[in-house]
């Protein structure tokens, strides 16, 4: 789908900086389209516990301004979008090129109610609590989301999924499965396709050859024997043998085969019901043989077919030599199909059908299965307008020779447990498994997977980069050990852990949710550093260390903060005296710069340090919970969006320049493109809300004076 | 037409309130109250989501009239006014009971009581919505210009910006020419751009914008009317061969205070400060413009082989001066590479408490450290001694370092530098008496709010940009002025402006026209009248009352009310009150 728009201004970046340049421009009349990459808009800020030198509560005082950004008359906002490209158009204006991302909810009809969060079969790492806990694939970022829809995380089909010949979401069966949801996970798994545990027992595991876990580690999941698992549990427990819509319309179908029977299931889901001659011999053809050989437990066999059967298929003994005209007449049918190719050549008659190869081995089990569903599909439609037309791709790769591996591994029973076991070491990687719990939970109908991206074309006189800044990543200083030692956090999680939305109601630290008592925060984690590739002051740190110093005490009086720092940058209006009541209320000052943290007994950990100030020399400090005040790296992905030469310039780090020298903040080397907030370079929000305005005075100007012309 | 269908909203503010309030136990309490019709719980009322729901409610069950007990007004009033008013009700209606600030962060260590008092004020806010009657904002049709205060770097730069977007400016400089403290610098840090010519050039776009009228020698003595329309008076000195001063009117719809700091000036004796060889920063700066072209350092004549600087002189000190100057670090480091530019044996110590080189700036640190510049940390309980020499000797600093030991050390000087911060303006003073502008503790000009509302005063239509706000660089500067004229621009190009409809009315059968109201308003807001029968009646000028109140309880007659605060709703909020 393609729209339009026009605007004055295209502002990139949700965060405080671009709501409040949003705001400030709408308000003077400007027409405005704000683009955020997130679910939501809100920023780091919206994630913040309290915030210095006032400890306003950072919701309370981002809500209001979230609200007052979506709801403003002048400014549309677009979450879950991305700018895709800007190009300079032939009259001075910008054309941006704007993805909407397709959320897979329809978020006229969510509700945010978060039924959908409670079933998904899929943990990430939660973003929104810099990684702290788990969300699901579906989500809601956050309880004060601005909008308040959930979103699905889908990237693409899973290999598994897409290398399976009989269609199944092989990712979907398995994260059920991992979440001990076998009743469910049988379930889907004839949503797509019959024959669990023969598969189980059967299929040459396609999706194992191409499943990431074997690339990665050389042992993929055991997605076969989670198949077999799922067999067996049936076996035992039953269940889901509800037919299918029951139709008018009779088919009939010549043959015993796995084609036969699944062509029928296919069918008989479709509405249609199947009528199977089996002309003197056994239901399950070649599989047959295949327990005669033993590669197939009989039980497990009978089972499945018993599956199909419960689904609305009948069946009828006729003698081998019926004619197949007598077979339609006398059975009231609409069309007849002949599983075996040699036999369905006697007789060149309309609504009479066949496959083009004969299709009976076991190991071609998963492939029957495909070609059952790519044939109903046809024959649905003939029923309904007689017209029959195969798709041409329905019998690609089975021509000729097929090589396949024997059926390998073992072909024992496997426990729902085991399975489980299995499952947990799949590595969602579409994080979407398409398990399609989600779809049954919503209430309200939401979900959509049929969503395709939406692309606008924004026409646009002035850009503003509001795309914010990034937080070092720690493990770039190994020595600090965040990748190593689970009570090694960062600032960001210690700002989560003490937010009014924080994951677990209480300060904790992660290896044994054990209330710390002895806290350390080492200021300039990555910043300040060469070794660490950031020579700059990160400029935030200092004074948000100052007030998680201040809340910790606040949250856990008995708890004691020692804050190792290099200096104390308390440099804006109120900021030293916040510093100070720091002090008073008996936080630890040390100067001291971390050289490196090791684990101790229980998880604790030695931070050592060399001493600026007391004793001087190299020293070492127990603490039991560590926190990294990591510092801000520039985030300039924006600039790819931009063509060629017109891409806005950046500093040594990286972060967007203001090239215009000192009395014109927020400018740019590019006419028309403005920068506001921290992606000039770190910025507390008193100096992001600031910068912001002064920025949408700039556009202001920009734009009135090229109104004049 | 009282409200009789009242929805109350009892927020939680996800814990701010609830861990210390009982707020479901508020809620049962004042379920059965008189015209109240649902009682709930919010997590966040502030929440988008929360407001959709609230919105459904009031459409739903046809409520006439909302109480949210949460936050602060200051903070949300705005926010759930426009709430009720997207779910159709007028949002005179709604009322704010602040149960966070006056119960629960207040009372932390008492939940019964918090509680109680939660519940008793929100009971007085019930009655509030239930006297409440439907009001409208009193529309001002805004006037396209601003009076911008002081003409250094941050008010040229607003200047100019209004200028573009349309708006007429008039400029005013008390001092005999515009350009504040930037201008009299030759290099500034990081760049080393030159101040002078960086005030000359917007001075140039200044001169190319017609709409842009610049007042020198002027200051501004009155100001009337509120936002939107403001009436003010300027004095402009006498020029040579004048003999009176003049006197300016001119109406604005908006005034941007941009009146800077100065540098503090140290106490005699201070550092040693007016004994020889001992500057302040500001003069250390003056002496290295004014020998741009020489290579070596000069004072008083001598060459300077040994300076040291001592930080946060003026700043960060336990009583007085308790702030951080944010830019003299900054400032002096620059000034220290400077000179190691012109002469790189001169030796540089700097004796310092923290280097605050915040950002980027630390670039001009790790220069001055690679460069050789020495670093000595001070503790504020032992600062450095200066002893200056006898009959022409070097100067002698002492100071313990923290870094190394805590051994004093000597350092001869051949010059030491005070870098000093800066501090409010005397000059400020008169601005603050006329707009009536609170300062902090600091000094300098207070914002409402420093992250919602950095660049607004609690005097509408007001705005504080530069350094009058609390020190800062001159890019820094620039952008809280531009910010400053963003927001001045956003109301007046929209053309109007929405002020509270809560002025004083007076009842004309209850007047006598005894004219102590007269006298209680402190904005001249009240003047006598005449009735068509030549009695005389008080008459309340709409566009100066502020709707105080102080004229409200002087009255004999009971003659005056404040609209939406009738007599009879403050008593009902007060038996609210006492409700047990
Ligand atoms: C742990 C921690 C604690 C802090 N505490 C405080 C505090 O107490 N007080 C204080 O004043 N400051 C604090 N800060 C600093 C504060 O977070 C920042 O000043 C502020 O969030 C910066 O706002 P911003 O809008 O410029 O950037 P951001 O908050 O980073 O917002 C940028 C937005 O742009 C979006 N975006 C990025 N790229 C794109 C793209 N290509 N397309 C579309 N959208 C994009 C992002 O998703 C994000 O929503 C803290 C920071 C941290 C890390
Ligand atoms: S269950 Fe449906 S309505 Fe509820 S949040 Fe999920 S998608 Fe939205
Ligand atoms: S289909 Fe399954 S994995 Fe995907 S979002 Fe829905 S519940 Fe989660
Ligand atoms: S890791 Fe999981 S999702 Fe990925 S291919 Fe393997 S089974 Fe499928
Ligand atoms: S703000 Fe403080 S902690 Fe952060 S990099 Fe600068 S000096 Fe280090």
């Amino acid at each position: 789908m393609k729209t339009r728009l026009q605007v004055d201004c295209l502002v990139v970046g949700g965060g405080i900086s671009g709501m409040e340049s949003a705001i400030t421009l709408g308000d003077m009349g400007f027409d405005v389209l704000l683009v955020e990459k997130e679910a939501s808009i809100g920023g780091k800020m919206i994630l913040l516990s309290k915030v210095f030198p006032t400890l306003d509560c950072s919701s309370c005082i981002s809500t209001p301004k979230m609200a007052s950004t979506y709801n403003h008359p002048k400014v549309t906002s677009f979450t879950y979008s991305e700018v895709r490209s800007i190009k300079r158009g032939p009259n001075g204006a910008f054309e941006a090129k704007v993805i909407k991302r397709p959320t897979f909810v329809d978020p006229e009809r969510c509700t945010g109610c978060g039924q959908c969060e409670k079933v998904c079969t899929v943990a990430r790492p939660d973003q929104f609590n810099d990684g702290l806990i788990a969300r699901r694939a579906i989500y809601i970022p956050f309880p004060q989301a601005v909008p308040k829809k959930a979103v699905v995380e889908k990237k693409g089909v899973s290999p598994c999924t897409r290398s399976c010949p009989a269609g199944i979401s092989v990712h979907g069966m398995v994260a059920l499965v991992r979440n001990g949801r076998f009743d469910r996970a049988y379930s889907r798994h004839l949503e797509d396709a019959p024959f669990v545990g023969s598969l189980g027992h059967l299929c040459p595991a396609y999706c194992e050859m191409k499943c990431t876990q074997g690339k990665k580690s050389k042992i993929p999941v055991g997605i076969k024997g989670i198949e077999r698992a799922l067999g067996y549990w049936h076996l035992k427990n039953g269940g889901d043998k509800t037919p299918s819509k029951s139709g008018e319309k009779r088919f009939g179908i010549v043959g015993v085969g796995p084609l036969a029977l699944s062509l029928a299931y296919f069918l008989a889901q479709k509405g249609v019901r199947p009528l199977i001659f089996t002309q003197g011999k056994r239901l399950g053809g070649s599989l047959l043989d295949a327990v005669e050989k033993g590669l197939l437990p009989k039980e497990i066999l009978e089972d499945d077919i018993n599956t199909i059967l419960a689904q609305g298929v009948e069946q009828k003994d006729s003698p081998e030599n019926t004619p197949f005209d007598a077979l339609l007449e006398q059975n009231g049918l609409e069309g007849l199909f002949i599983e075996d190719p040699v036999r369905a050549k006697e007789s060149e008659r309309e609504r009479i059908f066949s496959s083009p190869l004969k299709l009976d081995e076991p190991h071609l089990l998963p492939h029957i299965i495909g070609v059952a569903r790519k044939i109903s599909g046809p024959i649905e439609k003939f029923l309904e307008k007689g017209e029959y037309s195969l798709p041409e791709d329905a019998f690609k790769g089975l021509e000729g020779e097929i090589s396949i591996q024997e059926p390998q591994g073992h072909n024992e029973e496997l426990l729902p447990e085991e399975a489980q076991g299995l499952a947990s070491r799949c590595l969602d990687c579409a994080v979407c498994s398409q398990c399609h719990e989600c779809m049954k939970a919503c209430p309200a109908n939401a979900i959509d997977f049929s969503m395709e991206p939406e692309e606008v074309s924004v026409t646009t006189k002035t850009i503003i980069i509001a795309t914010g800044f990034s937080l070092f990543d720690p493990s770039k200083k190994p020595l600090l050990g965040y990748d190593r030692l689970p009570n090694v956090i960062t600032a960001m999680q210690m700002d989560r852990l003490l937010a009014p939305t924080r994951p677990y109601n209480a300060v904790l630290r992660p290896s044994d949710g054990k209330v710390p008592g002895n806290i350390a925060i080492v200021l300039c984690a990555g910043s300040r550093d060469r070794t660490a590739g950031n020579t700059w002051c990160s400029r935030i740190c200092c004074m948000y260390s100052i007030k998680q110093a201040q809340l910790i005490m606040g949250a856990l009086p008995i708890a004691n903060v020692t804050i190792y720092y290099i200096d104390i940058r308390a440099f804006g209006k109120g900021y030293e005296e916040f510093f100070q009541q720091a002090k008073a209320m008996g936080t630890n000052f040390v100067k001291g710069k971390v050289a490196r943290i090791e684990p101790t007994a229980n998880d604790d950990l030695y931070i050592y340090y060399e001493d600026m100030e007391r004793k001087g020399g190299l020293r070492r400090q127990k603490h039991d919970l560590v926190v990294l005040a990591v510092g801000a790296m520039a985030s300039p992905q924006l600039r790819k969006a931009f063509m060629g030469d017109d891409a806005p310039d950046v500093d040594e780090m990286a972060f967007f320049s203001q090239s215009k020298g000192l009395s014109e903040p927020g400018v740019t080397n590019i006419e028309g493109v403005f920068v506001a907030g921290s992606a000039t370079g770190p910025r507390d929000i008193p100096d992001c809300v600031v910068h912001a305005n002064a920025c949408a005075a700039q556009v202001a100007s920009y734009l009135k004076k090229t109104e004049k012309g | 037409m009282a409200s009789q269908k009242i929805g109350v909203f009892v927020c939680r503010c996800g814990g701010n309130i609830s861990d210390y309030v009982d707020v479901e136990k508020v809620v049962e309490s004042i379920k059965g109250v008189e015209g109240v019709k649902i009682a709930r719980v919010n997590m966040f009322s502030c929440s988008d989501s929360a407001q959709e729901e609230m919105i459904g409610l009031i459409k739903r069950e046809g409520l006439d009239g909302i109480v949210i007990a949460s936050c602060s007004p200051k903070l949300h009033l705005n926010t759930f006014r426009q709430m009720a008013q997207r779910a159709g009700l007028n949002p005179y209606q709604y009322t704010q009971v602040n149960i966070r600030e006056q119960c629960s962060w207040t009372h932390t260590h008492d939940r019964d009581g918090a509680t109680q008092k939660a519940t008793r004020l929100v009971r007085a806010g019930i009655e509030a919505t239930r006297h409440s009657e439907p009001l409208h904002p009193i529309e001002v049709v805004t006037r396209p210009s601003v009076l911008v205060v002081g003409a250094g770097i941050g008010g040229l730069r607003a200047a100019i910006a209004l200028g573009e977007m349309g708006l007429t400016v008039h400029l005013l400089e008390k001092a005999d020419r515009p350009g504040g403290l930037v201008g009299t610098r030759k290099a500034l840090f990081p760049t080393g751009a030159d101040g002078t010519s960086e005030i000359d050039s917007l001075l140039q776009r200044i001169h190319t914008l017609q709409n842009i009228s610049l007042y020198t020698n002027a200051s501004l003595v009155k100001k009337e009317g509120s936002i939107g329309d403001f009436s003010v008076s300027i004095r402009v000195e006498p020029k040579d061969g004048q003999d009176r001063a003049d006197t300016i009117q001119l109406n604005v719809g908006a005034i941007l205070v941009t009146t800077g700091a100065t540098p503090y000036v140290p106490k005699e004796g201070e550092y040693g400060y007016g004994a020889k060889g001992i500057v302040t920063l500001r003069e250390f700066l003056d002496l290295l413009d004014s020998s741009r072209d020489s290579d070596g350092i000069y004072y008083e004549g001598k060459r300077v082989r040994r300076i040291t600087y001592i930080y946060c002189v003026g700043s960060r000190q336990k009583e007085g001066h308790t702030y951080c100057s944010r830019f003299c670090c900054s400032s002096a480091i620059f000034a220290s590479l400077e000179v190691h530019k012109r002469s790189p044996d001169v030796l540089q110590y700097h004796l310092y408490r923290d280097i605050r080189t915040y950002g980027s700036l630390e670039a001009l640190y790790q220069r001055a450290l690679d460069q050789g510049s020495l670093f000595i940390r001070f503790s504020p309980d032992s600062p450095p001694k200066v002893e200056c020499g006898h009959n022409g000797g070097g100067i002698k600093v002492l100071v313990k370092d923290l870094l190394t030991s805590k051994r004093e050390l000597e350092i001869s000087s051949d010059l030491v530098v005070l870098v000093t911060g800066l501090v409010p303006r005397v000059e400020q003073q008169e601005v603050q008496d006329v707009l009536k502008l609170p300062v902090g503790i600091d000094g300098f000009f207070n914002e409402i709010h420093p992250k919602l509302r950095p660049v607004e005063t609690v005097v509408a239509g007001v705005y504080i940009g530069g350094c009058a706000q609390g020190p800062k660089n001159a890019q820094e500067s620039v952008e809280s002025s531009l910010g400053a004229a963003a927001k001045a621009g956003s109301i007046l190009l929209k053309g109007k402006v929405e002020l509270e409809p809560f002025v004083a009315e007076v009842d004309e059968g209850l007047c006598d026209g005894c004219g102590q109201c007269v006298e209680a308003c402190p904005y001249d807001a009240i003047t006598m009248g005449q009735r068509s029968d030549g009695t005389p009646v008080a008459v309340v000028n709409t566009r100066l009352c502020k709707g105080e109140g102080a004229c409200v309880p002087v009255c004999p007659k009971e003659a005056l009310e404040i609209r939406g605060y009738g007599h009879e709703k403050i008593r009902s909020m007060i038996r609210g009150l006492l409700t047990e």
